[in-house]
C-alpha cells in the first residue's frame, strides 16, 4: 500500500468527518482521560497521520524525556507500516523525521509564555511551515484561569495552525456527554473536546464538543488495547 | 602487601573550565604531603601545576589528558583521577570516569552551574559515580554559594544540600561553619595550612543552625535512628549523620555541598574528610564486564584480591622509561612477575615494573589489590584494554570502535620533523583507537583521520609540542561512502586474443544493495562453467573495485556480488583473467545500479542559554541539520540534531558568535546517509575537475 492510500483510508478521517471538517487551523482540540489509558499514544497517531500527509509537527511534551517520545513515534510508526504493508517504509519514515520536531519543558520551571516563545523561535528558525502542535501531558489543573489556553488559542490563530492537548482528569466521573471539570474554565478557547474512557472491554472515544455543532450520533472509533491506535468499533 | 579495601578510594574531580580544578587538585596534593611547594597552573615560576604534566597543557592552562595520582589522607588511600575539563575532548573524560567510585563536582561561586558543568554532571549519571560538590572561589568578588545550591538543585535536579556555611565572602572569606559538628573552622594558620577550630561567631549562630536544621531534615529520609533522635529532640551524634549522609550519597540520591577556595586554601583539608566519610570505597560500587563468550553479556565483577584479575588500561603515558600503562584493577590482584592476557590483541605478557604513580613521580611496588589504580612499565597495549587472567574471555568496554569520519593529510616540514612524526603517530594511535593513520599511494601523503576536527586538531599540536614535529596540514576531508541504489544483473567478457599468451574470461550474475554488511560473495556456479579454482579469482577481481568508486573514489559499501554464469577458454583462461573480467564486470555494473554518495552524519548537541536558541535552531537548520527535539529547563535549552558532518567545519566559531559564547556544542558520529542530489552532482564534478588535471 504506499502511503497516500494508507492516510485516506485511516480512522481518523472519521474524526474528520464527524467533527465537520477536523479541527482547522486556529484550532485548539483536547483529547481527556485518566491517567495510563492511552492519551499519548493517541496523540502521537494523530501526529502521524499528519506527518504521512506531509505535514509539519511539532511534538511539545511536558512529561517525557525526548528519547522516550521518540520511541513512542517509532512504535506507532512501525505499527500502522507492517499492519497496512505501507510501501517504502524506510523512506517514508525518513521523511517524516524530518518533518517532525520534539520540544520539551518542563511545566514547573517555564511559564507558557515562554514555551510558545520557544516554539516561535523553533518555527521562525528551524521547522518553517509548520501545520500542528501537539501537546502532551500539560497539567489543565495548574494555573486554572482560562487565560493561559486564551494565550495558546491566539498563538494557534497568529500562527496558522492546529493545537492538540491531552488533559489526564483524576478522581472525576465524567458524565456520558459532559466535559471534564478542569477544562471547564477554558471551554471557550477549546474547539473539539473528545474523551476517552474505559466502557467494559473497549476503550471509546467519545465526542463531547465539535465547534460549535450538536453532537448526533457515537463517533464509532476505539482505542485498540493491543496496538494502542486508533480504530473503527 | 594489598592494601585494605575499605580505605580505599578512587576519586576524579570533575569541573567547568576554569573553576579551578586543577588549583584544587594541587592543594590536595599539598595536604596530603606529597609535593613540596605549591605551583599554580599559570604560575610565574614556570614550573606548572604537578597535574599538567603536558607542555601545551601549561601552556594553555588547561587540564587535556587525565593523570592519576596517588595521595594519603589520615589512614585513607585516596587515587585522583586529573580528568579534562574542556568540552572538546569528553571522549577522556569518559574514559576516566568509568575508572572512578566517586568524584567531587567543582563549581565556581560566582558562575555557579556552567553549560560544562551540566555536561559533566550528565555522565556522572550515566556512570552511576557518587558526587560531593565543592563550591570554590568563595573569596571572588559576587561569590554566592547558596545560589550555587539552588542551582544544583533546579539545573542539575540534584538533591543538594549544605553541609557548610561560609565564614565571610569575597575578600572577607575566612572559613566555614561545619553544620555538623557546629564548629567554626578557620584556615589562617601558617599561610592558612592549618585548621584553627573555634566557637561559631555569635553573628552567623541562628543561620547556622537553621541551616543545620534544613540539613538533618533532609538527612532523615537515609537513617531512621536520625529520624527517630529528631523526633525526640535528643542529641545526634556525629556519626549517625555521618552514616546517613554517606548512605544518601552512594544511593546518589544527595549532593552534600562544601565551601571555601582553593587558591587561598580554605576548606580543602574538611573536603578530604568528605572524601573519607562520604565517597564509596571500592567494594560499594558495582561494576560490570562484558562476557565475549555471551554476546557482551553483563558480569558482575568482585572487588576481591582471592578472585581472578581483571584490569582496565585507562591511559598510556610515555615515560621517560617508556611507555607507561595506567590500570584500574577490579577484580582479583595483579604481582610483579605474574603473567596476565590481553583481550584485543590476544596476547600473553608479563608484568615486569609496577609502580604507584604521584603525577610525575612513581614508587615501585611488588603488587596492587583489587580496586587500586596503578601503573604497569612497557606493556604493548592500547588504551581502554582489558587485561585478565588467561583463560576469561571478559572485556571491560564494548569492542567496538567507531570508524574514522574525517581525514586530513600532513606533511613534516624536513627530515627531522618526519622521524619525530612517524614516533608520534605511532604512540598516538596506539592511545586513541579512533585516531589512525596511513600513507596514500596516489598522493604519497600521509593522513590521519579520526572523529573531528578538533580530535585532529589536537594531535597535530601534540606532535608539535611534545615530539617536535612540525607539519603543514591539508584541508579536512570527509570520509565519504559509496553505495548502490538498486540490483542490476551483469555480463562481461574479457577477451585479449593479439598475439602471445591470450586471456579470455567470462563473468556473470547480480550485484544488490545490501542494508548492513560491507560486501558479500555469493557463488552460484553450476557445471563448473568457471572452474572452481578461478572462482576465488572473480571474489578477489570485485573486492580490488570496492576501495575506490566510479563516482567520487571513495570506498564502496553495502554490496552483495553474486556469479551465476560465466565461460572460459581452457588456454587463454587464468586467475589473473578473471580478475581483469570481474573487476571491469563490477565497474561496469556499478554506474548501472544507481550509485549515490553516503556521508558521515553527526549527532550533535547543543546546549545554551534560551534567548538564543533562535540562533541556535537557525545555525543547525542552516547546515542541512534536522532538529530532533530540545528540551528546555529554567533558562538552558539543550537542543539535539543531526547534522552532515561536512557541514560542522568551523561550527564552533560560529555558535560563539552568534551566541555571545554561552552556547557548546558536543557531537558524536551517528551513522552515514545520503546525500542530497545536488550536493553529490557538485562531489562527482570536483573529483572530474581533479582527475582531469592529473
Amino acid at each position: 500500500m504506499v502511503k497516500e492510500e494508507l492516510t485516506k483510508n485511516s480512522p481518523l478521517r472519521i474524526l474528520e468527518k464527524a467533527t465537520h471538517g477536523g479541527l482547522g487551523k486556529g484550532n485548539i482540540a483536547v483529547i481527556a482521560s485518566r491517567r495510563g489509558i492511552g492519551k499519548t499514544a493517541c496523540l502521537v497517531h494523530i501526529a502521524t497521520d499528519k506527518l504521512m500527509r506531509d505535514k509539519h509537527v511539532i511534538h511539545v511534551s511536558f512529561s517525557s524525556r525526548t528519547d522516550h517520545i521518540l520511541d513512542w513515534y517509532e512504535d506507532i510508526f512501525r505499527e500502522i507500516s507492517q499492519k497496512r504493508d505501507l510501501e517504502n517504509a524506510m523512506e517514508v519514515h525518513d521523511e517524516l523525521v524530518k518533518n517532525r520536531v520534539i520540544m520539551n519543558f518542563n511545566q514547573d520551571g517555564v511559564s507558557m509564555d515562554q514555551v510558545l516563545n520557544s516554539v516561535k523561535a523553533m518555527i521562525e528558525n528551524g521547522q518553517k511551515g509548520t501545520d500542528a502542535i501537539v501537546v502532551d501531558g500539560y497539567d489543565f489543573t495548574k494555573n486554572n484561569d482560562g487565560n493561559v489556553i486564551a494565550k495558546v488559542k491566539n498563538f494557534a490563530k497568529e500562527m496558522d495552525l492546529e493545537i492538540w492537548f491531552t488533559d489526564s482528569y483524576e478522581g472525576e466521573v465524567v458524565q456520558e456527554g459532559a466535559i471534564p471539570s478542569n477544562l471547564k474554565c477554558c471551554e471557550e478557547n477549546l474547539s473539539v473536546i473528545m474523551v476517552l474512557k474505559n466502557e467494559g472491554d473497549v476503550m471509546n472515544l467519545n465526542l463531547v464538543k465539535d465547534h460549535g455543532n450538536e453532537i448526533k450520533e457515537d463517533l464509532s472509533l476505539i482505542l485498540d488495547s493491543k496496538t494502542l491506535l486508533i480504530a473503527r468499533k | 602487601m594489598a592494601k585494605d579495601i575499605a580505605k580505599m578510594r578512587n576519586i576524579g574531580i570533575s569541573a567547568h573550565i576554569d573553576s579551578g580544578k586543577t588549583t584544587l587538585t594541587e592543594r590536595i596534593l599539598f595536604f596530603c604531603n606529597r609535593i613540596h611547594a605549591i605551583h599554580e597552573v599559570r604560575g610565574k615560576d614556570g614550573v606548572g601545576a604537578t597535574m599538567d604534566s603536558m607542555e601545551l597543557e601549561k601552556e594553555r592552562g588547561i587540564t587535556i589528558a587525565s593523570a592519576a595520582t596517588n595521595v594519603q589522607w589520615k589512614n585513607i588511600d585516596i587515587n585522583i583521577i586529573d580528568t579534562p575539563g574542556h568540552v572538546d575532548f569528553t571522549i577522556e573524560v569518559e574514559r576516566a570516569l568509568r575508572v572512578l567510585d566517586g568524584a567531587i563536582l567543582v563549581l565556581c561561586s560566582v558562575a555557579g552551574v556552567q553549560s560544562q558543568s551540566i555536561t559533566v554532571d550528565r555522565q556522572l549519571k550515566r556512570y552511576n559515580v557518587p558526587r560531593v560538590a565543592f563550591v570554590n572561589k568563595c573569596d571572588r568578588t559576587g561569590a554566592n554559594p547558596y545560589r550555587v545550591a539552588d542551582q544544583l538543585r533546579e539545573k542539575l535536579n540534584l538533591n543538594s544540600v549544605m553541609m557548610q556555611v561560609p565564614i565571610g565572602l569575597e575578600e572577607k572569606h575566612e572559613g566555614v561553619v561545619d553544620l555538623i559538628t557546629m564548629e567554626a573552622l578557620y584556615f589562617d594558620g601558617d599561610e592558612n595550612y592549618a585548621v584553627r577550630k573555634a566557637e561559631i561567631p555569635s553573628e552567623l549562630q541562628a543561620e547556622a543552625e537553621e541551616k543545620r536544621e534544613i540539613m538533618l531534615d533532609a538527612l532523615s529520609m537515609f537513617d531512621e535512628e536520625l529520624m527517630e533522635l529528631m523526633m525526640e529532640e535528643a542529641d545526634i551524634p556525629v556519626e549517625v549523620i555521618n552514616r546517613a549522609v554517606r548512605k544518601g550519597t552512594l544511593d546518589l540520591e544527595l549532593c552534600p555541598v562544601f565551601l571555601g577556595s582553593a587558591y587561598k586554601n580554605k576548606g580543602v583539608q574538611p573536603l578530604l574528610d568528605a572524601v573519607e566519610n562520604y565517597l564509596p570505597c571500592p567494594t560499594d560500587i558495582e561494576n560490570k564486564a562484558l562476557d565475549l563468550d555471551n554476546d557482551e553479556a553483563e558480569v558482575i565483577l568482585e572487588a576481591d584480591n582471592g578472585k581472578a584479575p581483571v584490569a582496565l588500561a585507562f591511559k598510556l603515558e610515555d615515560g621517560q622509561y617508556g611507555q607507561l600503562t595506567y590500570i584500574r584493577i577490579y577484580q582479583g590482584e595483579v604481582k610483579k612477575g605474574s603473567e596476565l592476557y590481553n583481550i584485543r590483541s590476544k596476547k600473553k605478557f608479563k608484568v615486569g615494573r609496577l609502580v604507584r604513580m604521584h603525577s610525575n613521580n612513581m614508587e615501585d611496588i611488588t603488587e596492587a589489590g583489587a580496586g587500586d589504580i596503578v601503573a604497569l612499565f612497557g606493556i604493548e597495549c592500547a588504551s581502554g584494554d582489558t587485561f585478565v587472567q588467561n583463560g576469561m574471555n571478559l572485556s571491560m568496554t564494548s569492542m567496538f570502535v567507531p570508524e574514522p569520519v574525517i581525514s586530513l593529510s600532513i606533511e613534516p616540514k624536513d627530515k627531522k620533523a618526519s622521524d619525530k612524526m612517524a614516533k608520534a603517530l605511532n604512540r598516538f594511535t596506539k592511545e586513541d583507537p579512533t585516531f589512525r593513520t596511513y600513507v596514500d599511494e596516489e598522493s604519497n601523503q600521509t593522513i590521519v583521520q579520526g572523529m573531528g576536527e578538533l580530535h585532529l586538531e589536537v594531535y597535530i599540536e601534540r606532535m608539535k609540542r611534545e615530539y617536535g614535529a612540525e607539519v603543514t596540514t591539508g584541508a579536512p576531508q570527509v570520509a565519504y561512502r559509496e553505495a548502490i541504489s538498486s540490483s542490476v544483473d551483469f555480463n562481461y567478457t574479457h577477451k585479449k586474443q593479439t598475439g602471445g599468451s591470450g586471456q579470455y574470461a567470462r563473468v556473470a550474475g547480480r550485484m544488490e544493495p545490501m542494508e548492513e554488511g560491507e560486501y558479500e560473495f555469493v557463488s552460484e556456479i553450476k557445471g563448473g562453467v568457471i572452474p572452481t579454482e578461478y572462482i576465488p579469482s572473480c571474489d578477489k577481481g570485485f573486492q580490488s573495485a570496492l576501495d575506490k568508486g566510479s563516482l567520487i573514489g571513495h570506498p564502496i559499501v553495502g554490496v552483495k556480488m553474486t556469479i551465476n554464469d560465466g565461460q572460459y577458454h581452457a588456454v587463454d583462461s587464468s586467475d589473473q583473467a578473471f580478475q581483469t573480467a570481474a573487476r571491469a564486470a563490477f565497474r561496469e555494473a556499478y554506474m548501472k545500479a544507481k550509485p549515490v554518495i553516503l556521508e558521515p552524519i553527526m549527532k550533535v548537541s547543543v546546549e545554551g542559554p534560551s534567548e538564543f536558541q533562535g540562533n541556535i535552531f537557525g545555525s543547525i537548520n542552516q547546515r542541512r541539520g534536522i532538529i530532533i527535539g530540545s528540551t528546555e529547563e529554567g533558562a538552558m535549552c539543550t537542543v539535539e540534531a543531526e547534522v552532515p558532518l561536512s557541514e560542522m567545519f568551523g561550527y564552533s566559531t560560529v555558535l560563539r558568535s552568534s551566541t555571545q559564547g554561552k552556547a557548546e556544542f558536543t557531537m558524536e558520529f551517528a551513522k552515514y546517509s545520503k546525500v542530497p542530489t545536488s550536493i553529490s552532482e557538485e562531489l562527482v564534478k570536483a573529483f572530474q575537475e581533479k582527475n582531469k588535471n592529473k
